[in-house]
């Protein structure tokens, strides 16, 4: 295990180091990317241009560019960006991952919820209407775009109906911490929250029912009802049991890359100024430092996650312990 | 999207709130409460020396004081130089070269300390020490300054600025006259900071000021915050008024769309990027007395590379500006209630500005109509029909817009157009640089200050043309060397003969718009959104709305 474990720390950092080349080779790849003259400013002397452009580094071979950049990074970790000169990148993205924990934590409790009695009840009531009629609204929401989604909500709450009884209740959009007025946070999230796992309940619902539907004609299903067992427990003790597995690798994977940054357009729609509005920012400005840290924040989890759902399937198959 | 519609109601609109502001304010406002602004995102530094931007520009104008500023009035006086930190504004010594300033007794910085001729010497120095944007473009006059360019952290202006501590006076030294130079001095970069202020980009470290607010907090992930400088007492009304809000919160990170949204409910007071063309409706028809609509002396401009074919024929250039329907292009911006039509360098309402159209139908001083049968006639002259030309727009959807209709102009003309957006936080030096032969662009020019010289020589002078330099603001490379000594001689005419001068800048503005380096293609308004609560919308030609003489209620 121990073992295991160090691999993967090893793995992870040459994911991060890879990553890390690519994204600033893809930057200096980018026509126009130097950011000398965004940062000198409009109709600067070309003297001015030469100092920013020595004082930040940019005029020294890529290499030591990048060393620099990563020393920066993890060593001094006083790295600041390049468009809001002076913002630090580390505490600005360690100040946003609570926004962004806050978003995915409640929306994956939802989606676990209504995944989980969304693909019990289809799988349970199999050809009936009850399982046309959930897998037809899972479909819808797996097929809606979710900026969409957020845009109508915001539309709905928000503008058209903000004044009636139904949504008066709803604030300004934003995040409010935790900390300091808990109902608040609440009622910040909630659409958020809902509008993120719209999607993912309808894919868990539908991946859920499948297996269970191909878990239910397994032999040892039928030998548990062969024993007596009542067919409410044969489904929850046996069948569910066996189909959480593609359920958990899908919660982990999906969840990493969401605490990852991965939720950037439901937070950008919604004013949260979570990991994920961060690395849009970074990315529409083309703000190196800002984009290397997110990016190297998201490879950790996505990473991360991986490497939980492994040991998560060590434990529920001892096939895969000796791939490991 | 019906642009029909939504122009319609925002005509009408507009025509209702200009009927609602000529009915003078009912009474004067009371002091307290807190403005909520909002931005799609922050705009970089808190440094007043280094940020370069028109968003916070906006604020420095509240925060900090020169020894000259603007006008903090709502009309066009608002162009007027006035004493600020000075007792009054000094009479051009010495030809023009030499200007003395006397100190106001009395005035601190909002951490407490007494604001000295010490600090106005240091903080030009500072302007140098830091590399601030405009210091070898506004400030180069200055003498020594050549010194502090080459070498930064020596700077010592030694003989350029003169101080008396004793007497508490200022005189500046100009290696020859310049007639700009007082308003050069007035905008934020020439802001007066404590002599302590550190030598580096400030960033997000607020730095004292002597303004009427400032700056507590800054996290450009989420808000600036401003209050209230307890240091501050009112010495000038017209230079730095006190203001009316007790705070003023400044938060970043929501869209244009939900921004509007909040306005609408109270939740926020004004946004400062444009509302989407979409919400323009309902704007001016259910919200109209709380829309407010401005010209800006600014312009849309297409910039023709004079270096590249086809666009090294002047002919060519003339016959783009003769086949550009203008009327087209403000209909893609949102409408004549948001723009008009212009087809010369400088601005309505802009010192030396006469109207003056030679691309259209007709004569006239204003376009009427595009004249596609003289654009033909210019383009098979020339023979360069069947050339390719790639039109470089920005990735947003007014600018991508004009590309497109731009692409279909040089299409009708015989050329093989095609548009490429880029970011546009890239597009503005991409398009500067000579290496990436660039032929025609899409882009925008906002004033520094009110001198005909900030369009003409900035834009199309031989000076800002640097090829090879992401830094090369002469989009165009157009340099002509009769124009460009014209253009010095009504810079050296200024003070001397100042109604010459101002002849003169007309007669450039011609030559330029002749010479045709640019398709003009409108001047555009602003469109400032507030809530309900927002009382007495002031709004300078300089910098805008004058946040702080608004009142909540």
């Amino acid at each position: 295990m121990a073992y295991a474990l160090a691999a993967r720390i090893g793995q992870m950092a040459l994911v991060m180091f890879g990553i890390s080349i690519v994204v600033f080779l893809i930057f200096f790849a980018t026509p126009g990317s130097d950011p000398s003259a965004r940062i000198a400013g409009r109709n600067a002397s070309q003297e001015t241009l030469q100092q920013v452009r020595h004082d930040f580094g940019l005029d020294r071979p890529l290499p030591v560019q990048y060393g620099l950049m990563m020393k920066k990074l993890f060593v001094t970790r006083d790295l600041t960006s390049f468009v809001n000169r002076g913002q630090q990148v580390i505490p600005t993205v360690t100040r946003a991952i609570p926004i962004t924990l806050s978003l995915v934590l409640g929306a994956a409790v939802l989606w676990l919820a209504g995944g989980l009695l969304v693909g019990l009840l289809a799988g349970a009531t199999r050809g009936s209407w009850v399982d046309r009629g959930l897998m037809m609204i899972s479909l819808a929401g797996v097929s809606m775009p979710v900026f969409w989604l957020a845009e109508v909500a915001n539309l709905v709450s928000q503008s058209r109906f903000h004044d009636t009884w139904a949504f008066s209740w709803v604030p300004a959009l934003g995040y409010v911490p935790l900390a300091e007025d808990p109902l608040g946070w609440f009622k910040a999230l909630v659409i958020p929250w809902t509008v993120l796992a719209t999607l993912y309940v309808g894919l868990y619902g539908r991946v859920l029912r499948a297996s269970l539907i191909e878990t239910m004609q397994e032999d040892f299903i039928r030998t548990a009802r062969a024993k007596g067992i009542g067919e409410r427990n044969v489904l929850l003790r046996h069948g569910l049991r066996t189909s959480l597995v593609a359920f958990v690798t899908m919660f982990g994977l999906d969840f990493g890359a969401l605490v990852g940054g991965g939720a950037l357009l439901t937070e950008v729609v919604f004013g949260l100024q979570g990991v994920g509005k961060l690395t849009y920012d970074a990315m529409q400005t083309l703000d190196l430092p800002m984009i290397m840290a997110t990016v190297i924040y998201a490879s950790f989890f996505v990473v991360m996650a991986n490497f939980i759902v492994d040991v998560v399937h060590m434990f529920l198959d001892p096939r895969v312990r000796d791939a490991f | 999207m019906t642009y029909r519609s939504s122009l319609a109601a925002l005509m009408s609109g507009i025509a209702l709130a200009a009927v609602t502001a000529a009915t003078p304010a009912a009474a004067q406002g009371s002091p307290g409460g807190t403005l909520r602004l909002l931005a799609k995102a922050a705009a970089g530094t808190i440094d007043p020396h280094i940020n370069y931007t028109l968003q916070y520009f906006q604020i420095n104008y509240m925060l900090y004081d020169g020894l000259v500023t603007f006008r903090k009035a709502g009309d066009e006086t608002g162009f007027d130089v006035v004493a600020d930190l000075a007792e009054a504004l000094p009479e051009p010594e010495n030809d023009g070269r030499t200007y003395t300033f006397k100190l106001r007794d009395g005035i601190k910085f909002s951490d407490g300390s007494d604001l000295t001729a010490a600090d106005v010497l240091a903080s030009f120095q500072r302007i140098f020490k830091v590399s601030g944007p405009t210091a070898g473009t506004f400030y180069n006059g200055i003498v020594g300054a050549d010194a502090c360019i080459a070498a930064p952290a020596d700077c010592t202006l030694d003989g350029g600025v003169v101080i008396d501590e004793a007497a508490g006076t200022v005189t500046i030294n100009l290696t020859a006259p310049d007639g700009e130079f007082l308003q050069k001095i007035a905008i934020p970069h020439a802001a007066i900071l404590p002599a302590e202020t550190p030598i580096k980009d400030m960033g997000t470290d607020p730095v004292p000021g002597s303004g009427p607010y400032m700056i507590e907090s800054y996290n450009p992930n989420e808000r600036l915050k401003m209050v209230r400088n307890p240091h501050f007492e009112e010495w000038s009304a017209e230079a730095q008024p006190a203001g009316f809000p007790d705070e003023i919160d400044y938060d970043f990170g929501l869209t244009e769309e939900a921004a509007v949204t909040a306005i609408q409910n109270g939740q926020a007071d004004w946004m400062f990027d444009p509302p989407p063309p979409d919400r323009l409706a309902e704007i001016g028809t259910k919200y109209a007395d709380q829309a407010f609509v401005h010209p800006l002396t600014a312009m849309w401009y297409a910039p023709m590379n004079t270096n590249l074919a086809p666009f090294d024929d002047v002919r060519v250039r003339q016959a783009v500006n003769y086949a550009i329907d203008r009327s087209a292009i403000v209909k893609l911006f949102g409408g004549s209630s948001l723009a008009q039509p212009a087809c010369q360098i400088l601005p309505p309402g802009f010192p030396s500005y006469e109207p003056y159209c030679p691309y259209t139908v007709g004569e006239g001083g204003s376009w009427s109509a595009p004249d596609m049968a003289k654009a033909r006639a210019l383009v098979e002259e020339s023979g360069t029909a069947g050339q390719e030309v790639t039109i470089i727009a920005e990735d947003n959807t007014v600018s991508r817009a004009i590309g497109v209709y731009l692409q279909d102009v040089l299409t009708e003309l015989g050329y093989k157009a095609k548009v490429q957006a880029i970011s546009q936080n890239i597009q503005f030096t991409y398009i500067q640089n000579t290496n990436n032969n660039v032929q025609i662009s899409i882009s925008q020019w906002f004033q520094d200050y009110p001198s005909p010289s900030n369009f003409l020589q900035v834009l199309f002078g031989c000076a800002s043309f640097t090829p090879g330099s992401d830094a090369s603001v002469n989009i165009s490379g157009f340099c002509d060397e009769a124009i460009d000594a014209k253009m010095a001689e009504a810079v050296s005419l200024t003070l001397s003969d100042p109604e010459a001068s101002a002849a003169l800048w007309t007669e450039v503005d011609r030559d330029v718009t002749d010479a045709a380096p640019a398709a003009v293609l409108f001047t555009p308004k602003r469109v400032d959104f507030v809530s309900s609560r927002v009382k007495n919308f002031m709004f300078s030609p300089q910098f805008y709305w004058i946040i702080n003489q608004s009142w909540v209620e």
